[in-house]
């Protein structure tokens, strides 16, 4: 044999002892039938999980790690960014993330717990990583991280991390079960204000919106091919109140075309709330204008 | 007889239980089992394939084919508004040992908001006749309510299948159904 390096051996080594660090910064949350799902020691009394696989109640049991099953509180959630927040009871030994930068093509190692006490790993690549996007929601994603591996759903909501040992961000399932990371900007971000008020706060006109073609007849009065029609009306809300019904089609928020779904949504973030805003619409062949008020959204 | 003559022997009836809580809906779904050329048997006897409305026994081991529900372990996994051929194909197939699921109804994750290509968009007067077409109406029904003549009818039915890309009225609906899902916005 030689005396080179066996780097092979040394990689894998190396995998080893970052699998093994990251014990500490994971803990399961329990589910029902013995099921668990993973979440990220953001601090010494924060964990933060996915939101959208977060039961819907306010007390879980976390196991930490070493197996010591601690009790914890939701703290706030939100879906936009799809982001949980719960505070121990018992503070445990926090590691601390250096956030990374992703690139597309670089290694990472995707954590989760294992429900009892320990870690369990997964590498691949970077898939992709682009710009910001918005979700469904209608919330702003710092980075889109699409990462190569398969995920279990108990590991979902655990630490992402790349070469170097940086935390690019928390994994959760994207469509089609494909995996992505929420990245640590956006949840630094985010948690602070979840800690503070437990929600994130958004501009609201309690509608229901759904993107149709102008018909034919209209589009040159409405001067644009498309708007969001009005699918349902919540009751009492900012838009009820501005006389908006089921069957309208917005075309336009304060001149901004609903043309583009996301541009409309970026008009709603929290410094919305309390601004007047005007409203275009076709109603029964006419374009006309109404005026409202933005709220705040209601706790979900 | 020849092996080969042997071999070329149609597949069998296959034994068919069909379980509905609401007795139209039963009697229909036998319907469709019985024209397909399978033999609708009662929930005790020895069946090949059942067929479920929503829901199903619990401790039932023989393949099912549900229509609906949430029960998402089972072979067969068909939506609700499922036509004769959907519900014919997902028996065979599940009798045979294979998996049937639409491809429309896979689980959903945290997306980025859907944006459908402009020319794709939908009008107004499109939605009003696929919520009639998920109301199984007959294209005479749509008419009537609408107002608006059998071809005019048969126009929007066109154009719907095409910016869908549905090839069937309940392809359309379950297309349909999962775009508005995705693309549904709450402000």
């Amino acid at each position: 044999m030689t005396d080179q390096p066996d780097f092979l051996a040394q990689f894998s080594n190396a995998l080893v002892a970052r699998a093994d660090a990251a014990k500490n910064a994971v803990v399961a949350i329990r589910l029902s039938h013995g099921r668990h799902i993973t979440g990220m020691v953001w601090r010494s009394d924060i964990v933060v999980a996915s939101e959208q696989s977060l039961p819907q109640k306010d007390e879980f049991e976390v196991v930490a790690a070493g197996g010591a099953v601690l009790t914890a509180k939701l703290a706030g959630r939100d879906p936009s960014t799809n982001i949980a927040m719960l505070r121990l009871a018992t503070p445990l030994a926090a590691p601390s993330f250096v956030p990374g930068e992703a690139r597309t093509g670089a290694v990472a190692l995707v954590t989760g717990a294992d429900g009892l006490g320990g870690a369990s790993a997964r590498l691949g690549l970077i898939n992709l990583a682009g710009a910001e996007w918005h979700s469904m929601r209608g919330g702003l994603i710092d980075r889109r991280i699409v990462l190569d591996v398969d995920l279990a759903h108990r590991e979902e909501g655990g630490p992402v991390f790349d070469a170097s040992g940086a935390c690019l961000g928390m994994s959760t399932f994207g469509p089609r079960g494909q995996v992505i990371a929420i990245p640590t900007a956006t949840l630094e971000r985010i948690v602070p204000q979840l800690a503070k008020d437990g929600h994130i706060a958004r501009g609201w006109l309690g509608v229901a919106l759904h993107a149709v073609a102008v018909p034919d007849a209209l589009r040159e009065t409405a001067d644009q091919s498309s708007g969001l029609m009005v699918m349902s009306v919540v009751e009492a809300g900012p838009a009820a109140q501005a006389g908006i019904v089921a069957g309208d089609i917005i075309l336009s928020v304060d001149g901004t075309s609903t043309h583009r779904m996301r541009r409309i949504g970026r008009l709603f973030g929290p410094d919305s709330i309390g601004r007047k805003a005007e409203i275009r619409l076709i109603r029964s062949g006419q374009v006309i204008a109404v005026q409202t008020t933005i709220a705040e959204r209601r706790a979900a | 007889m020849s092996e080969a003559a042997i071999r070329l022997e149609p597949a069998p009836r296959l034994r068919v239980v069909v379980c509905a809580a609401e007795s139209s809906r039963r009697s229909a779904l036998g319907r469709v089992v019985a024209e397909a050329g399978h033999l609708v048997v009662d929930v005790q006897d020895a069946a090949d394939v059942v067929l479920a409305d929503g829901e199903v026994p619990r401790d039932e081991s023989r393949p099912v084919v549900m229509l609906g529900g949430a029960d998402r372990d089972r072979p067969g996994m068909l939506p609700r508004q499922a036509d004769a051929g959907q519900i014919d194909a997902a028996i065979r197939a599940v009798a045979a040992g294979l998996i049937v699921r639409v491809p429309e109804a896979t689980e959903s994750g945290f997306g980025a908001m859907g944006e459908t290509d402009a020319q794709a968009l939908l009008t107004p007067r499109e939605l009003d006749v696929l919520a009639a077409l998920a109301e199984g109406m007959t294209n005479k029904a749509i008419a009537r309510r609408l107002s608006i003549s059998l071809h005019t009818v048969k126009f929007h039915l066109e154009s719907l299948f095409r910016k869908l890309g549905a090839r069937t009225r309940t392809e359309a609906v379950v297309k349909a159904a999962e775009r508005r899902r995705r693309e549904t916005i709450n402000l």
